[in-house]
């Protein structure tokens, strides 16, 4: 049997579209980012991210179809991501895939994001054995989560404040590096010697899962208003002290999860995965660890919608169809 | 010919289907769920009472804006939904144009007001003496006193005392007006005083017959007004 699934997905600052077979075989992937709109605003505007998301959904999801190769006749089911995330953005790609699948006379399925990014590994990493602890972090998201198998998760610890993303991003302002902050702050950490400032390692030695980032935001605005007055203002190494507090918890939280659970793989997942530090810290501890560590490709780590056609795979299955008064959630 | 019409501009969610000159079906809800909820489940049910496939609609119309910006997204995305899935063109029309046609050969003078929150409205003024409206001066968000300065002025120009305001920002600001223009401000009935998804069918049949179409894929909505983040930043249009 041959399924094949539209997905979309508008939770934050991108309208994307694909067309994925089976959970497993993308047959297309259109992502429309606004990021260098929202680049003008040093972050995401949620008002100017839901307009831009309405005058693009028509072309994304037209040239997903296109790009795939099929007829709007050959697609099974349309999924779309309907939680967590920009309410106004949500309501978009839910308003449109609603009346898409209607009109169509096909099931429609909704998706949590978060497990939209889980299923991005699973896509390329089909070798993956469970159970599984699998760090979801973004620009919306800090959380982590323990699956049992591919359908089978539960949430064991989350941000209670800033997403790590959302930290990135006002510590690139609040240093004048850029935006987006995650790129900015690891382009600056490389010039840059972490240990000459000291910022704490927020929550690490705590024995749950939970994480918070905004303590971190203003350490970071403390000692730097410090060092100005001193005259060692090195924005170089304030960024490589930055990012080395911040993977340090990352992956100390993740490592202590995957021992607690016995966790036989690691997975990372969400646009902050793409980190050059995390990646490398995460690896190397888990080689220590002896649980491989898996993320996926950068095209993938990002906010996109095969992911989420893959996770609807096995709704579909289950027959778990969304009625047409679903609403959309801007949290869990 | 077939055509759909749905409308969550305002508070209001509406759907209407026409067959040819005919209306076959009507609902509307002004209860307070959110549009996500009502709009979709209208459509489903207006279609079922006539036994149609959204495929078999041979024209889809949306209210354009202004009004809520998250309720205008969820009309137009749906009607974007709807005309890609059935491969059938698409027409967006005014809001403000949509309430003026709840009257038609009428004298009075017609201004339409929708409530923009941040003590405004966003209206128009229409000219309603023949079947279809004439909108006179442009579609604006102000102050209600600023639309009554403006109603005042097309008063004058077209030489009517008298005048009539449809839509939920008469409600919001009824002493307001009451009291600026006293009893050349005449009330409609209540069935005439919100959006009707007919109206806005009927208008767009007119497009229709002319095959006067707007692209599906790239129609945006009338917002008016920028978002906030825009206003401060002074960056205009994106």
């Amino acid at each position: 049997m041959t399924v094949n699934i539209l997905g979309i997905e508008t939770s934050c600052d991108e309208t994307a579209a694909a067309v994925v077979q089976n959970g497993r075989h993308i047959l297309s992937n259109v992502v429309n980012s606004q990021i260098d709109i929202h680049r003008l605003f040093g972050g995401v505007v949620p008002e100017v991210a839901s307009r831009k998301h309405v005058e693009n959904i028509g072309l994304v999801v037209e040239q997903a179809i296109k790009d795939s190769g099929l007829s709007y006749a050959d697609l099974d089911a349309v999924a779309v991501t309907n939680r967590p995330g920009l309410i106004g953005a949500l309501l978009v790609g839910l308003s449109f895939a609603k009346a898409f699948a209607f009109t169509l006379d096909k099931p429609l399925i909704t998706v949590n994001h978060l497990y939209g990014h889980i299923y991005a590994n699973l896509l390329e990493h089909p070798q993956l054995e469970f159970p599984v602890v699998c760090l979801v972090v973004s620009g919306g998201h800090t959380s982590l989560l323990l699956m049992h198998s591919e359908s089978e998760y539960e949430l064991i610890g989350e941000t209670l404040d800033d997403a790590a993303g959302e930290a990135f991003d006002k510590v690139a302002r609040f240093l004048g590096l850029g935006y987006p902050g995650g790129p900015a702050v690891q382009k600056a950490a490389a010039a840059g010697q972490p240990g000459r400032f000291s910022l704490p390692r927020v929550f690490l030695h705590r024995d749950d899962f939970d994480f918070s980032f905004s303590g971190l935001k203003t350490a970071v605005m403390n000692e730097w208003r410090k060092a100005q007055q001193q005259g060692e203002a090195n924005v170089y190494d304030m960024a490589a002290e930055f990012q080395n507090a911040l993977v340090e918890v990352l992956v100390g939280k993740t490592m202590q999860a995957a021992e607690k659970y016995n966790a036989r793989s690691v997975i990372m997942a969400g646009g902050v995965a793409a980190n050059s530090l995390l990646r490398e810290l995460m690896t190397r501890r888990g080689q220590e660890l002896g649980k491989p560590v898996y993320y996926p490709s950068l095209p993938l780590c990002t906010d996109n919608a095969a992911m989420i056609a893959a996770a609807a795979y096995p709704l579909y299955l289950q027959g778990q169809f969304a009625p047409l008064n679903v609403n959309a959630q801007a949290s869990l | 010919m077939y055509i759909l019409a749905i409308d969550s501009a305002t508070p209001v969610a509406g759907a209407a289907l026409l067959r040819d000159e005919v209306l076959i079906a009507e609902a509307f809800a002004n209860v307070g769920l959110t549009h996500s909820e009502t709009l979709m489940p209208m459509v489903d049910r207006i279609l079922k009472d006539t036994s149609l496939k959204a495929r078999d609609v041979d024209v889809f119309a949306v209210t354009i804006g202004p009004g809520s910006f998250t309720g205008l997204r969820i009309g137009l995305a749906a009607a974007k939904g709807l005309a890609l899935a059935a491969d059938k063109p698409l027409i967006g029309i005014s809001t403000l144009e949509v309430l003026a046609h709840n009257l038609s050969f009428s004298p009075l003078l017609v201004g339409t007001v929708l409530d923009a929150r941040k003590g405004e409205i966003y209206g128009a003024c229409f000219d309603v003496s023949q079947a279809y409206p004439q909108r006179l001066g442009e579609e604006m968000a102000c102050s209600p006193e600023s639309f009554c300065h403006h109603m005042d002025s097309l008063l004058e120009a077209t030489g009517r005392s008298d005048l009539v305001l449809l839509g939920d920002g008469f409600i919001t600001y009824r002493q307001q007006f009451a009291q600026h223009w006293g009893p050349k401000l005449k009330t409609v009935p209540l069935h005439q005083q919100l959006p009707r998804a007919a109206s806005l069918a009927s208008l767009a049949r007119q497009r229709a017959l002319q095959d006067d179409y707007d692209d599906r894929l790239l129609l945006r909505p009338t917002y008016i007004r920028l978002s906030e983040a825009q206003n401060r930043l002074g960056v205009g249009d994106l």
